[in-house]
C-alpha cells in the first residue's frame, strides 16, 4: 500500500507493508536518526513526533500514520542548526554514548513546546519512556532546565 | 498479527462492524495499535481501523461524561471534566502509567479490548462505575464489568460512560510494583462516597492476582453505611486477605499478595479518614 506521510515538513510517498511499523519505514527511507533497541515500546529510543505528540515508532502501525506529520530529531535541528535543546545536552554532558539521545531531546522537544518553564518533575515525567544506560538523568534533566531558561529568554526579547 | 495482508481504514462505525463481520475472527479492530504489534496474533490477517469514526471524543453530560473509545490516555489526563471527577484519580493515572511515548498511543478501547490482568485502567473504570456503549449494528450499554466477563467478539466499543452519580465519590488506585515501571503485582482500585461520618457507598476491585479484574461486593458492603472509623477499615482489613482471591506466580506468591491485599486497605484508610496507620 502507498501512504503520505509529512516527515519534517516534506510531503513523502512511501509504499509499505500493511504491518510494518514506523521505525523500520523510517530507517529503511534513510531517517536513520531515528535508532530502534527493544521494538517494545519499553527503551524511548525510537521516538517520534507524530503531529507534535511523542510516540513510539516502533509500536506505531506505519498505515495508521498516513494523511499525518512526523518529525524526527534531524527536524527539531542538525549539526548545521543545532537546536537549543541539543545544544544544551552536549553544553551539560547529558549525551555520552548518544544512543538515547535522538528519543531523548524528541521528548524533551514536545514538553517545551507546550510548557515552556517546566518543573524537575514535570521533565521527569515527559521522559519516564527515555532509558539512558550513560548518563544517570541527571544531566539530561539539567540540560533541559537550562534549553527552557533559553527559550524563555530568548521568547521575551 | 501474523502476516497482515490488509489495513482497513473504516470511515463510520457500521463500515467497521460489516468488514469485520464479513472477516471474521482474522479481523481486528485497532485502537492505538500497541499490543497488536506487540503481540502479533498469528491468526489475524486484517487490521481496522477506527481512527476516522469520529470516537475520539469526550462529553460531558447531565448523565455523566462519555469517552470515546479512541481517545489516549493522555487526553483522557488532561481533560478539565475528568479531573474533576471523583477526585481526579482516573485523570492523574492516564497521565503516569505506561511511558510518555505510549500515552499519546494507547486508546481507553484498546486497553478494554485486551484487559490484561495487571491491566491499571479496566479494574478503576469498574471501580468508578463505568458502562460501556457497545456497537454491533445497532447502539446498547451495559456496565463494564459484565462485559468484561462475557466478551463478544467483533463487537465495537463505541466509548465508556463514566456515571454522573459517581462524580463526587473519592476514586483510588494503588498498583503495588517491585519498580516504578513495573507491571503490578497486585492492584486495588476502590470509589468511595461518605457524608463526612458514614460511609453510603463503596466499590473495592483488585486486579493483577494474577488473574482478571474483579469486583468484590461483599467485602464493599462491608464498608457501606458504616462510619469512617479505624475499627471499620481494621475489620475489613483482617476479613479481605481472606475474600479476595489471590494466587502465585512469577512475580509473587499467593502469602504476599494477601498482605498486599491487607496494606492496600490501609492505605485506604489513610485516605479515607487522613489519619496514617
Ligand atoms: C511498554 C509498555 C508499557 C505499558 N504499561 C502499561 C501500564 O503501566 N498500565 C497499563 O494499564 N497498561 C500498560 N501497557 C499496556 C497497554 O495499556 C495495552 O497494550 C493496551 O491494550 C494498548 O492499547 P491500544 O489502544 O494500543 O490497543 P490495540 O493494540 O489497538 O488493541 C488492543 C485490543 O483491543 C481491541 N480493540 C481496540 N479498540 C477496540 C474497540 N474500539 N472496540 C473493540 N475492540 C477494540 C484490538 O482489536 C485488540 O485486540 C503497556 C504497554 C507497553 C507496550
Ligand atoms: S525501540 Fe521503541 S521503545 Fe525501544
Ligand atoms: S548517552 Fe548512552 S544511553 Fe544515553
Amino acid at each position: 500500500m502507498t501512504i503520505s506521510i509529512a516527515v519534517n515538513t516534506v510531503e513523502r510517498s512511501f509504499d509499505v507493508q500493511p504491518d510494518e511499523v514506523l521505525l523500520d519505514v523510517l530507517r529503511r527511507e534513510g531517517y536513520l536518526e531515528v535508532k530502534g533497541s527493544c521494538h517494545a515500546g519499553d527503551c524511548g529510543a525510537c521516538t517520534v513526533l507524530l503531529d507534535g505528540r511523542p510516540v513510539a515508532s516502533c509500536l506505531t502501525l506505519v498505515a495508521k500514520v498516513d494523511g499525518h506529520a512526523v518529525t524526527t530529531v534531524r527536524g527539531i535541528g542538525d549539526q548545521a542548526h543545532p537546536h537549543v535543546l541539543q545544544e544544551a545536552f552536549v553544553k551539560n554532558g547529558a549525551t555520552q554514548c548518544g544512543y538515547c539521545a535522538p528519543g531523548a531531546i524528541t521528548s524533551a522537544k514536545a514538553l517545551l513546546d507546550e510548557n515552556p518553564d517546566p518543573t524537575e518533575e514535570e521533565i521527569r515525567l515527559a521522559m519516564d519512556s527515555n532509558y539512558c544506560r550513560c548518563t544517570g538523568y541527571e544531566q539530561q534533566v539539567e540540560a533541559v532546565l537550562d534549553a527552557a531558561a533559553q527559550l524563555r529568554k530568548e521568547h521575551k526579547k | 498479527m501474523g502476516r497482515i495482508t490488509e489495513y482497513y481504514h473504516a470511515t463510520s462505525l457500521e463500515d467497521a462492524f460489516a468488514k469485520a463481520k464479513q472477516l471474521g475472527p482474522v479481523a481486528a479492530y485497532v485502537g492505538g495499535g500497541v499490543e497488536l504489534v506487540l503481540r502479533r496474533n498469528p491468526e489475524i490477517t486484517v487490521l481496522i481501523d477506527l481512527s476516522r469514526c469520529g470516537l475520539d471524543y469526550i462529553t460531558a453530560a447531565r448523565e455523566g461524561i462519555e469517552i470515546g473509545s479512541q481517545t489516549t490516555l493522555t487526553t483522557i489526563s488532561r481533560s478539565a471534566d475528568i479531573r474533576q471527577y471523583a477526585g481526579g484519580s482516573l485523570s492523574w493515572w492516564a497521565g503516569h502509567i505506561a511511558h510518555n511515548n505510549l500515552r499519546d498511543m494507547i486508546t481507553v478501547g484498546g486497553v478494554i479490548g485486551r484487559n490484561q490482568p495487571w491491566n491499571d485502567v479496566v479494574p478503576h473504570l469498574v471501580a468508578l462505575g463505568a458502562q460501556v456503549r457497545l456497537f454491533d449494528g445497532a447502539e446498547r450499554i451495559t456496565p463494564l464489568a459484565g462485559y468484561i466477563e462475557a466478551k463478544q467478539p467483533g463487537i465495537i466499543i463505541k466509548g465508556v460512560l463514566l456515571p454522573a452519580g459517581n462524580a463526587g465519590s473519592n476514586g483510588f488506585l494503588w498498583r503495588f510494583t517491585r519498580t516504578l515501571q513495573d507491571i503490578s503485582t497486585l492492584h486495588f482500585s476502590a470509589l468511595v462516597s461518605s457524608d463526612g461520618k458514614l460511609m453510603t457507598a463503596a466499590n473495592l476491585v483488585f486486579a493483577g492476582r494474577p488473574g482478571h479484574t474483579a469486583l468484590y461486593p461483599g467485602l464493599s458492603e462491608e464498608l457501606v453505611g458504616k462510619s469512617l472509623s479505624h475499627e471499620t477499615f481494621a475489620r475489613v482489613a483482617e476479613m479481605a486477605p481472606d475474600l479476595v482471591e489471590v494466587g502465585t506466580d512469577l512475580r509473587a506468591t499467593g502469602e504476599f499478595r494477601r498482605e498486599l491485599v491487607r496494606a492496600a486497605i490501609v492505605n485506604l484508610e489513610e485516605h479515607m479518614t487522613g489519619v496514617a496507620q
